[in-house]
């Protein structure tokens, strides 16, 4: 990964830019912007790749930490549903750095809004099922690896357009993940994170430490928010440093689950802001509990006793990733499939989802240039039309317009087009080059082996997730 | 990542000792020996525990800073990347990966009141490109396994738990060698527990056949480990400076 950076051209350019078509920045976001660019490298050739540029941060303190975290862990994991980084750059000249992906023309932000304002019809079951389950998969790799996502959110789950991957989900941006075995600092001194509406109850009530059970509280606001194209949770966030109160956010919780109580969630009362009830939040009471009406779901039915212990107050009651992938609802017809967007079912409608609009008007140094000729729409069409992969956006702007629609870019374009070029064939699997000096194979594998005890069980306690290698843990 | 060591990129970079035990060749032109080129990352390891030390950082950071430090020279030469600016900058990098971020100008203020050399006078801006370049020299692989985990966990398997306090010191020093570069986490804590037991006089020799790892690999890391307490218990400042001078030398 990474490349020679002798800087060629005689220009400040780096020579690693030639190796991209650059079509337009696609996000934004706090950390820098996000670009669309077409591999020209011959063993990707014409492969589509978002590329995450991030400022030197202003402080004078280097790469971001977020890039860093970013960075670290994916480079170690690997896995269908998760985004794939394929490179990495960097600009000496001006210390900016870039993570290049694997694009995704799709994500569940749009997908929902598409079907809220452009369809006016919910999404099918198969399609919920099947991105659910994805979704989960991806969530018990990460878990398994005691990798916690900590700021899951509809624009961070992408899914892959047109392609061999078509309709797979990819958990995206891991610029708050953390490992979350033996942290050197508590989680919450690093700045609470998670966009309000899908934090966890745990979290807004102040607990420190937090597990990989957050994560799951979230993925139970988005099943609840692909069934009914509305977040389940929409409190008024409360901005303020460091870490307010969010008072709203929990009585929309209350609203919906009915009050928490201390039988149903024994720890609850150690929790500081329930505690210190500063603002009487234990008179808040609620007790009509209406998420089946409010999912449009029978309480008897599997996909509302699935969603219901996702939105489980105690955490430590709260169904794990593993857990759900075993649940009964994704047993049941209509059954989950990779390609989450077309379902194999005669008869189903297929949904053409829009592509993501391309501001063609921006470089990589993030500055406008403003053409004589801008680019026509269909331009951007046809470069959008051979999209294959993905993109991590996380565009502020999006938490903070709820509902409003955002404010489109330029040359925003339909999405049929999009659709009529022939899938790419297998073999686009990446650059990825690996430099890793010497391959050990299997032979360590074994020796782990040998370590196990023939009395295995005392010291050393599992994790109770599901590894992909059983083995004891260092 | 955590919960699985032999599917992470440190499993997979693990190198053999003939591998490690390489002069890169500019340093070689320049004259620098086997001993000297050992005898800079000794000294950089304890120059980065200095530092780490003013500006309280944990140890496992120190222990991340200085596999980043020796990684980066398997790779690139000592006459390319200059060790006194790269050992401050493994631990800037470390701090961040290990989530305890030291802020680069308390760092800075730190290498100018631990130097007298005005040569290893660094800016802040000096630290920032060193960091691009370290990214890129350890291919952007950050992840680092630790024998402290395992140790504590071995120790209190091994019914030891009030040896952790001499064992852990132990693997503080292997940090002064390659091993982290060439054996996994647990087998270097494996031999710094049987270096204990020797001393202690603790016979753990079932214990240790119960696990049913290759003793001899523990062994011979166990003898390595004493082999450098023979030989690098006082380094003379003249040899550091000869060997630092040579990486001078312009040609």
């Amino acid at each position: 990964m990474g490349d020679r950076s002798a800087a060629g051209g005689g220009s400040n350019r780096p020579a690693w830019l030639q190796q991209y078509d650059l079509l337009g920045k696609i996000g934004e976001g706090t950390y820098g912007l996000v670009f669309l660019a077409r591999s020209k490298l011959q063993s990707n050739l014409d492969k589509s790749i978002a590329i995450k540029k991030f400022k030197q941060s202003k402080d004078g303190d280097g790469v971001s930490p977020t890039a860093i975290r970013e960075i670290m862990l994916l480079r170690e994991i690997s896995n269908e549903n998760v985004v794939k980084l394929v490179n990495v750059h960097i600009n000496h000249a001006d210390m900016s750095l870039y993570l290049a992906f694997d694009y995704a023309e799709h994500d569940l932000y749009e997908v929902i809004r598409h079907h809220r304002e452009r369809v006016n019809q919910s999404i099918n079951q198969y399609t919920v099922k099947s991105l659910l389950w994805q979704l989960l998969n991806g969530l018990n790799y990460l878990h398994s690896n005691w990798i916690i996502h900590r700021d899951l959110k509809p624009s961070n789950i992408l899914v892959m357009g047109d392609g061999d991957e078509q309709g797979v989900v990819k958990i995206a941006d891991f610029g708050l993940a953390r490992v979350y075995q033996a942290p050197l600092k508590p989680l919450s001194e690093n700045g609470v994170v998670v966009t309000i509406w899908y934090r966890a109850p745990e979290l807004l009530l102040g607990a420190k430490h937090y597990t990989s059970a957050v994560d799951m509280w979230a993925v139970g606001c988005i099943f609840a928010e692909l069934l009914t194209l509305r977040p389940l949770f929409q409190g008024i966030e409360v901005k303020a440093n460091p870490n307010p109160f969010q008072l709203d956010q929990l009585d929309k919780i209350f609203k919906v689950l009915g009050h928490p109580t201390q039988e149903k969630w024994p720890t609850l009362v150690h929790l500081p802001h329930w505690q210190s009830d500063q603002q009487h939040i234990q008179g808040h009471k609620y007790d009509s509990p209406g998420l089946h009406s409010y999912v449009n779901l029978p309480p008897k039915s599997v996909g509302y006793s699935l969603l219901s212990k996702m939105l489980e107050y105690d955490p430590r009651k709260r169904i794990t990733a593993s857990q759900a992938l075993e649940h009964e609802y994704f047993r049941t017809d209509p059954l989950p499939g990779r390609n989450s967007l077309v379902s194999c079912q005669p008869g189903e409608k297929t949904v053409n989802y829009p592509a993501r609009p391309v501001d063609v008007t921006t470089d990589f140094e993030g500055t406008t240039n403003v053409q004589p000729h801008p680019m026509s729409s269909g331009h951007a069409m046809a470069n959008n039309a051979s999209a294959a992969s993905l993109v991590s956006t996380r565009p502020v702007a999006r938490s903070q317009l709820p509902l409003v629609g955002m404010p489109r870019l330029p040359n925003l374009h339909g999405g049929i087009s999009g659709y009529n070029i022939p899938p790419h064939g297998p073999g686009m699997a990446g650059l990825n080059p690996t430099n890793i000096p010497i391959q050990r194979g299997g032979g360590q594998a074994h020796s782990q082996q040998q370590l196990r005890r023939k009395d295995s069980g005392s010291g050393i306690q599992n994790s109770g997730y599901t590894l992909q290698q059983k083995s004891r843990r260092f | 990542m955590a919960a699985n060591f032999w599917a992470s990129s440190h499993s997979k970079q693990l190198l053999e000792q003939v591998e490690v035990d390489v002069v890169p060749q500019l340093d070689k032109d320049r004259g620098v020996t086997l001993d000297e080129f050992k005898l800079i990352k000794v000294h950089m390891t304890n120059y980065i525990w200095r530092l780490a030390q003013y500006v309280k950082v944990r140890q496992r950071v120190v222990a991340t800073a200085v596999s980043y430090f020796r990684r980066v020279y398997t790779r690139k030469s000592m006459t390319e990347y200059d060790p006194p600016l790269v050992a401050p900058t493994c631990l800037y990098l470390a701090s961040k990966a290990e989530e305890s971020t030291v802020q680069a100008r308390l760092l800075v203020f730190y290498i100018r009141k631990l130097c007298n050399d005005e040569r290893h006078k660094y800016e802040i801006k000096d630290i920032l490109e060193m960091e691009m370049k370290l990214l890129e020299a350890l291919d952007y692989y950050l992840v680092v396994y630790h024998p402290y985990r395992p140790l504590s966990q071995l120790l209190q398997d091994a019914g030891l738990p009030d040896l952790n306090h001499f064992a852990w010191g132990i693997v503080n020093d292997t940090y002064k060698m390659d091993l982290i570069l060439i054996h996994p986490p647990y087998m270097i804590a494996l031999a710094c527990i049987y270096i204990t037991t020797v001393l202690k006089d603790k016979d753990k020799i079932s214990w240790f056949e119960e696990l049913r790892v290759d003793m001899n690999i523990v062994k011979n890391i166990s003898l390595e480990i004493l082999d450098f307490y023979d030989n690098f218990r006082v380094i003379p400042e003249e040899r550091i400076a000869v060997a630092l001078n040579k990486l001078r030398v312009k040609m």
